[in-house]
């Protein structure tokens, strides 16, 4: 296996709660990313992929800070970087866009302007020049008459061509690794198609990392190499995606799966998770799924299960399937 | 043999565009949100709308539950027109049609706890004060909610349990027809899953019909009988839900079936061809590592 290009380690977020102590929502992440590889990170809401991923680019916002482990890309470690190098790094090695295209992007600026501004702060190009690599960046995502369309601002951009504009943005300065936060779901499904097929060429035409967050297993398992699951602020499971897909083996994966329905087969009602996604400060000290979960044995939350390695494929579960 | 119970007629509805200063020069123009639709929903019907953003869902919704008027046309309950009833029973068509919104927590009073916000519901439809309570409990154990759930106030709630306070008011008003304009879309998978089982169950238990909109095919699929399949404010195709999506006839309802998330099965073989323009790459930007 070649050395990981992102490697997450007992990562932990927290938060200084209103009495005073922490709340951790991250709680103690691993997982890496090799060179080009394609990595899904899926689960429901309030699992944690959001702030494991900003705490990566270092963009966590008070009061939200890392409390523990380390972030290494490329041998250095993140969480001891100073600023000045942080702001080296993003976007010129790591570039992230999120799931609101709205709010990423500044209405009263062109978007000719915001690409160029991101291409002058890394790359030691005239302003002409500059113009150019954004046209081209532009055009690259499949943004017609580029050139033009550099002059227009947000408003201008329908939701799916924001979204194809920050994406330009993202890989103006070809990054080695790009963190897509939910990119699509804002989106119509006919775009959100598009915008997926897009990151799969982009990966393949420029060698990227991809690091997709999902909620939805469905669509992170079309151009994923690897699913990473996470439940509870944990890692809960992380195998290949041909093997998630078809045998995941712990408990919260293959609820996750079942309960969304597909195009065919016979109709039914479907299978739910009953009960309601964890609430910070209310986890059980054992496994964070237990109280969920159909298979849970006494053990479950008093315990917490470790996350396993069998041949390439993690699962934290005290009853694997 | 009976009629719809929510019928359509020639409806359209158009909405003025363009600000002021265009009006005043008589630069009037209009956006057309749904365009001459017709459209039958008999009793103990569950119909599936879908379609992009903007095909005109929700304007569709806001015609049937009475909050908009068409442009053109009609729209009849039981075979009466909303223009009739409306002038003299307003309040009958506002109990008998009843909506869920997408984003409960806007819809409901952010100060008022479910008990209270239930209570007021009842009040409308004549309830006694009496009667209320136990009426409440009913309500909430319809929509698989304890009695706990009563003096919360709505940002006590999950996502899925406003979702359910949302869906137990509008059944308070024992409506005939249900309209759910994108009722799950905010949800978590697993609490999408939860919301459709109860809604499923609730169309066959009270014999509701219900008018379900959509982004979602694979959950129309699960939930509906009917599929009426929207674009640019006019229907493209309908009929039955499974015959519609296993054979689709309108390219459209291909372009979005062919959309839908599907896994493993869904990679593309062969990605789309590179576009044009040559990569740079990493080295010739920023030069050998
Ligand atoms: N600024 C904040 N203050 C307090 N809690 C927060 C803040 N930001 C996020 N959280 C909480 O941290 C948890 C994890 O959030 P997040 O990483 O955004 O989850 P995900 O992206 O998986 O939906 C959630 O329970 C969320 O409510
Ligand atoms: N109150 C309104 N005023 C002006 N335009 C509107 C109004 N409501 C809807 N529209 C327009 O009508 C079209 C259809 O909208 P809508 O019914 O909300 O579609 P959907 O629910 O399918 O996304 C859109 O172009 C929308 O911008
Ligand atoms: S450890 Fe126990 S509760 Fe947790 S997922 Fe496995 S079986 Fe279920
Ligand atoms: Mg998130
Ligand atoms: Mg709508």
């Amino acid at each position: 296996m070649s050395p990981a290009l992102l490697s997450v380690e007992g990562l932990r977020v927290g938060f200084r709660s209103a009495d005073g102590g922490i709340v951790e929502a991250v709680r103690g992440v691993d997982f890496s990313v090799a060179p080009g590889e394609a990595v899904g990170i899926v689960g429901e809401s309030g699992s944690g992929k959001s702030l494991s991923m900003l705490a990566v680019m270092r963009l966590l916002g008070a009061p939200a800070r890392v409390t523990g482990g380390r972030v290494v890309f490329d041998g250095e470690d993140l969480v001891a970087a100073d600023e000045k190098r942080m702001r080296a790094l993003r976007g010129r090695d790591i570039a992230m866009v999120f799931q609101d295209p709205q709010s990423s992007l500044n209405p009263a600026l062109t978007i000719g302007r915001q690409i160029t501004d991101v291409v002058r702060a890394h790359r030691d190009v005239s302003a002409t020049e500059a113009r150019r690599i954004a046209a081209e960046s532009l055009e690259r995502v499949g943004i017609r008459d580029a050139g033009k369309r550099l002059a227009s601002y947000p408003h201008e951009f329908s939701g799916g061509m924001r979204q194809r504009a920050l994406i330009a943005m993202a890989i103006a300065c070809r990054p080695r690794l790009l963190i897509a936060d939910e990119p699509t779901t804002a989106l119509d499904v006919t775009v959100q198609a598009q915008i997926v097929d897009l990151i799969a060429e982009l990966r393949r035409e420029l060698g990227l990392a991809v690091v997709f967050i999902s909620h939805n297993l469905q669509l992170v398992a079309e151009i994923v190499d690897r699913v990473v699951v996470m439940y509870g602020g944990k890692v809960v499971e992380d195998g290949p995606v041909e093997a998630i897909e078809r045998g995941p083996r712990h408990p919260y994966t293959g609820l996750l799966k079942a309960c969304v329905p597909s195009l065919s087969g016979p109709v039914g009602p479907l299978t739910a998770i009953e009960g309601a996604p964890p609430r910070l400060g209310r986890l059980p000290a054992g496994c964070p799924f237990s109280p969920r979960c159909p298979d849970a044995i006494e053990t479950c939350a008093r315990e917490m299960p470790a996350l396993i390695a069998e041949a390439g494929h993690r699962t934290a579960c005290w009853r694997p399937r | 043999m009976t009629g719809p119970i929510l019928a359509l007629r020639g409806v359209s509805k158009s909405f003025p565009q363009g600000g002021l200063l265009d009006r005043l020069l008589g630069r009037d123009s209009r956006l057309v949100a749904l365009d001459d639709v017709s459209l039958d929903v008999m009793r103990g019907d569950v119909v599936g709308v879908v379609g992009e953003s903007g095909s005109g869902k929700s304007t569709l919704a806001s015609l049937a539950v009475g909050l908009a008027r068409p442009t053109l046309g009609d729209v009849l309950l039981d075979g009466q027109s909303m223009a009739e009833l409306m002038r003299d029973h307003a309040g009958l068509w506002r109990r008998r049609v009843q909506m869920v919104f997408q984003d409960s927590s806007s819809a409901l009073n952010p100060r008022k706890s479910v008990d209270r916000c239930l209570g007021e519901t009842l009040a409308l439809r004549g309830v006694p004060r009496a009667g209320r309570e136990s009426e409440i409990a009913e309500l909430l154990t319809l929509v698989g909610l304890g009695p706990e759930i009563g003096p919360r106030l709505p940002h006590e709630l999950s996502g899925g349990q406003r979702q359910r306070i949302g869906l137990a008011r509008a059944l308070a008003m024992k409506p005939e027809v249900l309209i759910a304009d994108e009722p799950v879309s905010a949800l978590d998978v697993s609490l999408q899953a939860q919301v459709i089982n109860l809604l499923s169950r609730l169309t066959r238990e009270l014999g509701l019909t219900l008018l379900f909109i959509s982004h979602d095919l694979a959950l129309v699929r699960t939930l509906c009988s009917r599929i009426v399949v929207m674009r640019k404010g006019a229907i493209v195709e309908q009929g039955a839900c499974l015959d519609v999506l296993d054979r689709p006839q309108h390219p459209y309802t291909q372009t979005l079936i062919a959309a839908v998330p599907k896994g493993l099965a869904g990679r593309r073989k062969t990605w789309p061809a590179p576009s044009a323009v040559a990569p740079e790459t990493r080295e010739d930007i920023h030069g050998a590592a």
